[in-house]
C-alpha cells in the first residue's frame, strides 16, 4: 500500500496496482472523504477530544438545539421557562430565502434562550438549551 | 452593435452574458451588492457599479439604482439575465423610457403573458392548444361543478394571479370540489390579494416540454428544438436535457409544438429569445402551460445541439440586427443534460449550505461544458439563490450523454459546503430515468426507491487511510512555524 498527497487535501492511494484518488476535509467530529464524487464520514479518534465538554451530556436529557446552517434569526417562538413538547417548534431560521423551523428533540423545559430576532447565526451555533423533566 | 452593455445580475448568468460581451468585443458593466464586492461577475466585468445594500429588493431588484447606474456609465443596454428583474415589464418600460435598450422582449408582450388567463387567452386565440377549462376567473363552485362535469376530472383549481404551488388545488370527484373551490380562493386572497379562481383540466404524469424560439424586430421566428424539464423538485427543474426523450420517440411532435410556441409568441407581439412551456400528456397530446419571457437556466442545452449561440442573438436582436437563420437551417445534433449544482444539503432536506469554498476541482475533456459563478475561497453569501454551477454535458446520444454527466460530476469537487452532487449521480444511476421515463412526478417517486451508493470495504479502508494521513498532517502543521517566503529580496 502507498499513500501520498498531491494537492492541498487530496491524496492518491494505491492498494497493488489499484489506484484511487481521496479528497479530505476535516468536519465538526472528524473527516468528509470524497471518492469520485462519494462522500463518506470518517471518525478518527483523537485523544485531545476527550476534554468532556459535551461528553456524557447525551444521556442526561439536555437537548442544545443548534442552527445547521447559518443564517437570521426570524422569530424567537418560546420564552426562557417555557415548556415544550418534542418537536414542537423553537425558533426560526432564514437563509438563502428558506425558512427552517428548529424542533425540540426532547419534552422539557426552556433552559437558555440565546436567539434574538433579526440577529445573524453561525452554523452549528446553539439557540436554544432544554432539559427534560427526568434529569 | 452596442459598445457597451450593463448586467443586471448576478453569479452563472452574469458571468455568462459577460462571456458573450468579451467575444463580441463589447464592453461589460457590473453591478454588485455589498456583499458580492468580490463575487466572479465583478471580476470578470470590464466596470463595476455598487448598489448600496445586499438584501435583493435593495439591489438587484432596484430597477431605479440599475438604470441610473447604466447611465453613469455611458452604456447603451441593459441584459437582465434571469430571475431579479428579467420579467418585470415596468423595469423593460423603465429602461426604454430612459433612453437605454432592454435586451429582451417589449414591455407589453411582457405583460400580457405575465397574468396566467391573459396568456391562456392568448394562446387560445393563436391556435395554441390550451388545457380545456376557463379563461376567466369562476363566480362560483357551482359553474366550476358545471365546467368539471365537461370536461372531466380530474381537475385542478388555480390562482389566476398564482405562482409556485400557490392557491392550487387538484379535484378528482364532484363531491370535493365546493371545498376545494374555497379553499383555493380564499388561499389566492390570502396570497396574492386576488381571490380569482379558474380551472383547468388536470393532465396526469404531464411531461414538461418547452421550446425554445428567437425571433427578430421584423416578424422573423424560429423555434430551436425542445427541452424536457420533467425532473423537478417542488415545481423547481433540477435536471434539464435537450432533445426529449418523449419526442425522440415522436419527431412528428417537435414540428407541430415549434409551431405552436411560434404562434402563440407572435400573437403577443414577442421578439428576442424566449420559451413557451409545454405539458404533454403519454398520448403526445400538449397543452400550453405559460410563456417565459426571459433567457432560461437551461439555455445551454438548446446551444449544444443547435449550435446558436443565444445570447449573441439577444445582443444582435436588441440592437436591431436581423436574425439570418432560417427554420430549415435549424439542425439537431447529439444529446445534451444539465445538472443545476447547488449550495444545499440533500441529506437534510435540501436546505441551502452557504459558506466558504474551501476547494474546488472542476471537470473538462470533451463534451462538457461549465457555466460557474464561483471559485475557490469565495463565500457563497446566504442573500440570494444557492445555484453555484451548471453543469452540462453533450454527446452523440443520451445514453453516452448520461455517462459524460456522470464522469464529469465525478471529476466534480466542491470543498467546504454540501452540494447536490451526489444526488445527481443517483438520479442519473436510476433505470428509469436511464429508460427516459419521465414525469413531473418523477422525482416524488424515485426518492421512495432510491439506492444509496455503498462503499466497497477496499474504498473505506482508502478514505481512512486517506483521513487518517490528514489528520497527522494536521498534528505536524500545527507545530511547525510558517514557511518562509522564497522570494526574498
Amino acid at each position: 500500500m502507498s499513500i501520498i498527497k498531491v494537492e492541498r487535501s487530496v491524496y492518491s492511494h494505491l492498494d497493488g496496482h489499484r489506484q484511487r484518488e481521496l479528497r479530505v476535509e476535516s468536519d465538526t467530529d472528524g473527516y468528509v472523504v470524497t471518492l469520485r464524487g462519494r462522500q463518506t464520514k470518517i471518525k478518527i479518534e483523537d485523544p485531545r477530544a476527550w476534554n468532556g465538554t459535551g461528553a456524557g451530556k447525551a444521556g442526561s436529557g439536555i437537548a442544545k438545539v443548534a442552527t445547521p446552517m447559518p443564517g437570521k434569526v426570524i422569530r424567537v417562538l418560546v420564552a426562557l421557562g417555557d415548556r415544550v413538547e418534542s418537536g414542537q417548534g423553537l425558533v426560526v431560521v432564514e437563509a438563502m430565502k428558506m425558512q427552517n423551523e428548529l424542533k425540540s428533540p426532547i419534552p422539557g423545559t426552556v433552559k437558555q434562550v440565546q436567539a434574538v430576532e433579526g440577529a445573524t447565526v453561525n452554523a452549528n451555533q446553539v439557540l436554544i438549551v432544554v432539559e427534560s423533566d427526568a434529569s | 452593435m452596442f459598445r457597451k452593455v450593463l448586467v443586471a445580475n448576478r453569479g452563472e448568468i452574469a458571468v455568462r452574458v459577460m462571456r458573450a460581451l468579451r467575444e463580441m468585443k463589447i464592453g461589460s458593466v457590473a453591478v454588485y451588492s455589498d456583499v458580492d464586492r468580490n463575487a466572479l461577475h465583478v471580476r470578470m466585468a470590464d466596470e463595476a457599479i455598487a448598489l448600496d445594500g445586499s438584501a435583493s429588493s435593495d439591489t438587484y431588484l432596484r430597477g431605479d439604482k440599475i438604470v441610473a447606474a447604466a447611465i453613469a456609465c455611458d452604456a447603451e443596454a441593459i441584459h437582465p439575465g434571469y430571475g431579479f428583474l428579467s420579467e418585470n415589464a415596468d423595469f423593460a418600460a423603465l429602461c426604454v423610457a430612459s433612453g437605454l435598450v432592454f435586451i429582451g422582449p417589449p414591455a407589453s408582450a411582457i405583460e400580457k403573458l405575465g397574468s396566467k388567463t391573459s396568456a391562456r387567452e392568448l394562446a387560445k386565440k393563436a391556435g395554441t392548444p390550451i388545457p380545456p377549462g376557463t379563461e376567466q376567473a369562476l363566480t362560483s363552485a357551482d359553474e366550476a361543478k358545471r365546467i368539471a362535469g365537461d370536461i372531466g376530472y380530474p381537475v385542478i383549481l388555480k390562482a389566476a394571479a398564482g405562482g409556485g404551488g400557490k392557491g392550487m388545488r387538484r379535484v378528482e370527484r364532484e363531491e370535493d370540489i365546493e371545498a376545494a373551490f374555497r379553499d383555493a380562493s380564499s388561499e389566492a386572497e390570502r396570497s396574492f390579494r386576488n381571490a380569482d379562481v379558474y380551472i383547468e383540466k388536470f393532465i396526469v404524469r404531464p411531461r414538461h416540454i418547452e421550446i425554445q424560439v428567437l425571433g427578430d424586430q421584423f416578424g422573423h421566428m424560429i423555434y430551436l428544438g425542445e427541452r424536457e424539464c420533467s425532473v423537478q423538485r417542488r415545481h423547481q427543474k433540477v435536471i434539464e436535457e435537450a432533445p426529449s426523450p418523449f419526442i425522440a420517440r415522436h419527431p412528428e411532435l417537435r414540428h407541430k409544438m415549434g409551431e405552436a410556441a411560434v404562434a402563440a409568441a407572435l400573437a403577443a407581439g414577442y421578439f428576442n429569445a424566449g420559451t413557451v412551456e409545454f405539458l404533454a400528456d403519454e398520448t403526445g397530446r400538449f397543452y400550453f402551460l405559460e410563456m417565459n419571457t426571459r433567457l432560461q437556466v437551461e439555455h445551454p442545452v438548446t446551444e449544444c445541439i443547435t449550435g446558436v449561440d443565444l445570447v449573441k442573438w439577444q445582443l444582435r436582436i436588441a440592437a436591431g440586427e436581423h436574425l439570418t437563420i432560417k427554420q430549415d437551417e435549424v439542425s439537431i445534433r447529439g444529446w445534451a443534460m444539465e445538472c443545476r449544482l447547488y449550495a444545499e444539503d440533500p441529506d437534510q432536506g435540501f436546505l441551502p449550505s452557504p459558506g466558504e469554498i474551501t476547494s474546488l476541482a472542476l471537470p473538462g475533456g470533451p463534451g462538457v461544458r461549465l457555466d460557474s459563478g464561483v471559485y475557490e475561497g469565495w463565500r457563497v453569501p446566504l442573500e440570494y439563490d444557492p445555484l453555484l454551477i451548471k453543469l452540462i454535458a453533450w454527446a452523440e446520444t443520451r445514453e453516452d450523454a448520461i455517462a459524460r454527466l456522470e464522469r464529469a460530476l465525478e471529476e466534480t469537487h466542491i470543498g467546504g459546503i454540501r452540494t447536490n452532487i451526489e444526488f445527481f449521480l443517483d438520479v442519473l444511476a436510476d433505470e428509469a430515468f436511464q429508460a427516459g421515463d419521465l414525469h413531473t412526478g418523477f422525482l416524488d417517486e424515485w426518492f421512495l426507491r432510491r439506492k444509496k451508493h455503498v462503499f466497497s470495504d477496499q474504498d473505506l479502508a482508502a478514505a481512512r487511510n486517506a483521513a487518517e494521513l490528514a489528520a497527522k498532517g494536521r498534528k505536524i502543521e500545527r507545530v511547525q512555524p510558517t514557511a518562509k517566503s522564497k522570494w526574498k529580496a
